[in-house]
């Protein structure tokens, strides 16, 4: 059984070197490449799910090398599996299959590069994922990010997809130096690059300069990776020329890994040794309510469908920081949920704009508006993944949002709720309008921006010319997915089963005894107690209520020129276009800037805050 | 943001990072206290139990073996995302890259750099060769080895070669060498595995005499393919680069 755990990176990587040895053969035949990455994504999924039903009664372990730590020393690199990492694990490679699918007709064109990328890739993010060290974690996160960097790039006769892929990888790279470089004043310290063995080396002394500046240098790659406001202005340059199936893996698990990233350092290492508990909650909300509202207000002006998308996933990983930087249970609950939602729900909105771009050659929501009323089944996807967005139960989503705000209110931080509603409604509206608009006519076309349409018209079809009809090979990914959100939202005992592992996540004294000691912790108990998960009339109106009020909003997006109480000439969020310009510059040196500003600040609250 | 604004911006928040960061400086300990176990520990049982005088190779492909290969694989990756970036410039490089002075003279590799670098192209391949299969005894190892026998590469290019250097490497046999260097790696976890042993453990006699060339079991071995695997994949990126920049004219050799 726990030979399984290696086998989740290493199939993936040899799959990906034997595709790339065997190229002079079969490089021509694109069938069988597609088929041996479709298979063998679908093979890591399928271990996966059996890894993570296997961690239902305890975190499992597994020492490469069969190094197993002595006297609490650790020799080698471990994986350390429970249901939040094995779970997230398992939602990244239903996704990648997913987009391997959806590629199988999508491109026009294909070599073996984009095969061995996107397998690699895989390989990254699930050991990114599984990984109990902290170097190793390094390792993985820089191998996800040479492969998502080179991918970006994947059609570079174009200009954009260079400058976004040099964005991205420029400013994730500076962020990856800042992480090892507290990696190495830690070790520094402990001597150790186990996550248990540095989380028990420092537990228990009162935490000093060293421990602070290495907490705060190790999440700079992490929040870099999570876009979180002020580190994400790659992210939107990044989606808006990266491959749709690329996008898919960028939104729905990449973004989260980095958050996940910041939750499994904090609980895993840092978090007894810190203490100071409030002051973390304090920096961790300011700054996921700043990406929220954010990406709401920039997601809300764009007229570039794939950077619409981009920029409510920043909203959603505001939102998911909210979650843990409750420091509770039912708060990582409600983000890990939110999450699953989220992930397959945005993988079927791109892959929607995908099928868009394929048969209509445009991501130009002006362009597009009513051009989509020939197709029907993309437009019926579209708008129940719009409406899920915008926490219309029974998807999953408006669990998570839910729970966060339970778990905010447990705290007296009663305004959470309202943050995740009104910005979800911002960006539900903005979705929703681009439903109505683009497949069903609805409204006016909105006016021609000349800067966005031809940002817009530089997104050429990926699939050489407009094709007459949507392969099932393209509808049905998306359409399963938003099935497995409904599925998703509808299981029960959802909460229950989700808590159970955020208390084990947030036990540090049981991951370090059952990593170092192998000890096995059938009731881990976290510093804050779970809290009640049944699914209250509250949150299903909050959810219904917030779908509704994005469905208004969508429509006066629409009608704003017919309604009576606006002037004509009033354009909704017109006062947003100057800023979005100035911050989104394109120009990687202010992205640079404004991280170091990130890190200045952060550093500077927690230090004044635990000194 | 004017350059101006952001210099200012930059300015002001670094020396916030950078009073931050001396901050966490100022913990460290001394200069030559060494705290923690793991060298010590390292230090006393590797050589008993890897056979492998290398210690530091030791650490790079048993005991932290795991991290080794994701930063091989990181190597392969980004050679891969190299020829996946220029893929298309080098047809476009096909139709609109020519010379515009067609007849001026074009100035010969002088015979003292070709002499030097042909006499050098031998030896550095002995160096490279015994770098990448010496891991286990002496400090050395695979990357190493790696680039010192793609520099053998490079050295004919330098002689003025350019067209044995890309007869030498084609991009498609090269692509090939690399990733079997990296799946090789790979599958060594894989047989561990098979055998019923954890996945990367040294499976393989460790030989009697520490320090011995055919000592260390798997150690010599993964070194090995990752000395391929670097040397491939640095002479295909050298190679796909070389490719931009040059324009090769008729009756070059």
């Amino acid at each position: 059984m726990d030979s399984l755990l290696p086998l989740a990176v290493a199939v993936p990587l040899v799959a990906a070197a034997g595709i790339s040895a065997l190229n002079p053969l079969f490089g021509h035949r694109r069938r069988v490449l597609d088929a041996v990455a479709i298979l063998t994504a679908a093979a890591v999924t399928g271990l996966l799910v059996v890894i993570m039903l296997s961690t239902a009664d305890g975190q499992r372990v597994y020492w490469f090398a069969g190094f197993t730590p002595s006297h609490g020393v650790a020799l080698g690199i471990d994986f350390a599996v429970d249901q939040l990492n094995s779970g997230l694990a398992t939602l990244t490679a239903t996704l990648v299959t997913a987009a391997l699918v959806f590629s199988w007709r999508y491109f026009e064109r294909v070599s073996t590069y984009y095969h061995a990328l996107m397998l690699v890739f895989l390989a990254g993010m699930v050991g990114f994922c599984l990984t109990g060290d902290i170097f190793n974690l390094f390792v993985f996160f820089e191998l996800m990010g040479v492969a998502a960097y080179a991918l970006t790039a994947y059609r570079p006769e174009e200009r954009g997809p260079l400058q976004g892929a040099l964005n991205f990888a420029i400013t994730n790279s500076v962020g990856a130096y800042l992480s090892l470089s507290g990696i190495g004043l830690i070790y520094g310290r402990t001597g150790a690059l186990n996550m248990a063995q540095i989380g028990q080396a420092i537990t228990g002394h009162r935490p000093d300069g060293l421990v602070v500046v290495a907490f705060v240098l190790i999440l700079m790659g992490l929040l870099t990776k999570a876009s979180i406001v002020p580190f994400h202005f790659w992210l939107a340059d990044a989606h808006a020329v990266a491959p749709t199936p690329v996008c898919v893996l960028f939104s729905g698990v990449m973004v989260e890994l980095g958050l996940y990233g910041i939750a499994r350092v904090y609980w895993s290492m840092f978090g007894a040794g810190l203490g100071h508990r409030d002051a973390i909650t304090a920096v961790l909300l300011a700054l996921g309510i700043a990406t929220a509202v954010v990406g709401a207000l920039f997601c809300f002006r764009q007229r570039h469908l794939k950077r619409l998308l981009a920029f409510s996933t920043i909203n959603h990983a505001g939102l998911f920081l909210i979650g843990i930087a409750l420091l509770t249970p039912l708060g990582l609950t409600g983000a890990a949920v939110y999450v699953i939602g989220h992930g397959l729900i945005k993988a079927a909105l791109f892959l929607s704009v995908g099928i868009v771009l394929h048969r209509l050659g445009s991501v130009n929501e002006t362009f597009l508006h009513g051009r989509g009323r020939g197709l029907p089944v993309t437009g019926v996807v579209f708008v129940l993944a719009a409406l899920a967005l915008a926490d219309l139960p029974p998807f999953a989503l408006y669990l998570g949002a839910g729970w966060i705000g339970q778990s905010g209110d447990a705290r007296e931080l009663h305004w959470i709720t309202a943050v995740i509603m009104t910005t979800s409604v911002l960006v539900g509206a903005a979705v929703l309008r681009v439903a109505g608009g683009v497949f069903y006519g609805l409204g006016d076309p909105p006016s021609e921006d000349p800067q966005m349409a031809e940002e817009a018209s530089e997104e050429t079809s990926e699939t050489d010319e407009a094709k007459s009809r949507t392969p099932l090979s393209m509808i049905v990914p998306p359409a399963v997915l938003v099935a497995a959100a409904l599925a998703v939202g509808l299981l029960p005992q959802l909460g229950d089963l989700v808590q159970d592992g955020a208390v084990r996540f947030q036990d540090q004294a049981a991951y370090n005894a059952t990593v170092l000691v192998g000890a096995h912790i059938a009731h881990p108990t976290a510093l804050l107690g779970p809290e009640d998960t049944s699914v209250t009339t509250t949150d299903v109106v909050t959810g219904v209520g917030t779908a509704v009020a994005s469905l208004v909003l969508a429509l006066m997006a629409l009608y704003w020129r017919r309604l009576p109480v606006l002037r004509r000439g009033f354009e909704p969020g017109a006062g947003l276009v100057r800023p979005i310009r100035r911050f989104q510059s394109g120009v990687v040196n202010d992205y640079v800037t404004w991280m170091v500003v990130g890190l200045a600040c952060i550093g500077g609250a927690l230090a004044f805050a635990i000194r | 943001m004017t350059p101006r604004q952001r210099r200012w911006i930059f300015l002001v928040a670094g020396g916030g990072f950078l009073a931050f960061y001396l901050w966490g400086l100022i913990g460290l300990p001394g200069f030559g206290n060494y705290p923690g176990p793991y060298g010590d520990i390292i230090n006393a049982i590797a050589v008993p139990q890897t056979h492998a005088t290398g210690v530091v190779s030791a650490v790079n492909f048993e005991y932290r073996a795991f991290d080794t290969l994701g930063e091989e694989f990181i190597l392969f990756i980004a050679a891969t995302g190299v020829a996946t970036v220029l893929r298309h410039l080098r047809e476009e490089r096909d139709t609109s890259a020519v010379d515009e002075a067609k007849n001026r003279d074009v100035p010969a590799t002088s015979d003292a750099i070709a002499m030097v670098t042909l006499a050098f192209i031998g030896p550095t391949i002995v160096v490279g060769w015994y770098l990448a299969s010496h891991a286990q005894t002496s400090p050395s190892g695979g990357f190493q080895g790696g680039i010192v026998l793609a520099t053998a590469f490079v050295l004919v290019y330098l002689a003025g070669q350019f067209i044995v250097f890309k007869r030498l490497s084609p991009i498609a046999l090269t692509d090939a060498i690399e990733a079997i260097g990296a799946g090789s790696f790979a599958a060594v976890g894989i047989a561990a595995l098979a055998l019923g042993a954890a996945y990367l453990t040294n499976i393989l006699p460790l030989g009697s005499t520490p320090g011995a060339v055919n000592s260390a079991g798997t150690i010599a071995l993964i070194s090995f393919f990752v000395g391929v695997e670097v040397a491939a994949a640095f002479i295909l990126i050298i190679g796909e680069l070389l490719e931009q920049t040059l324009i090769v004219r008729e009756g070059d050799r």
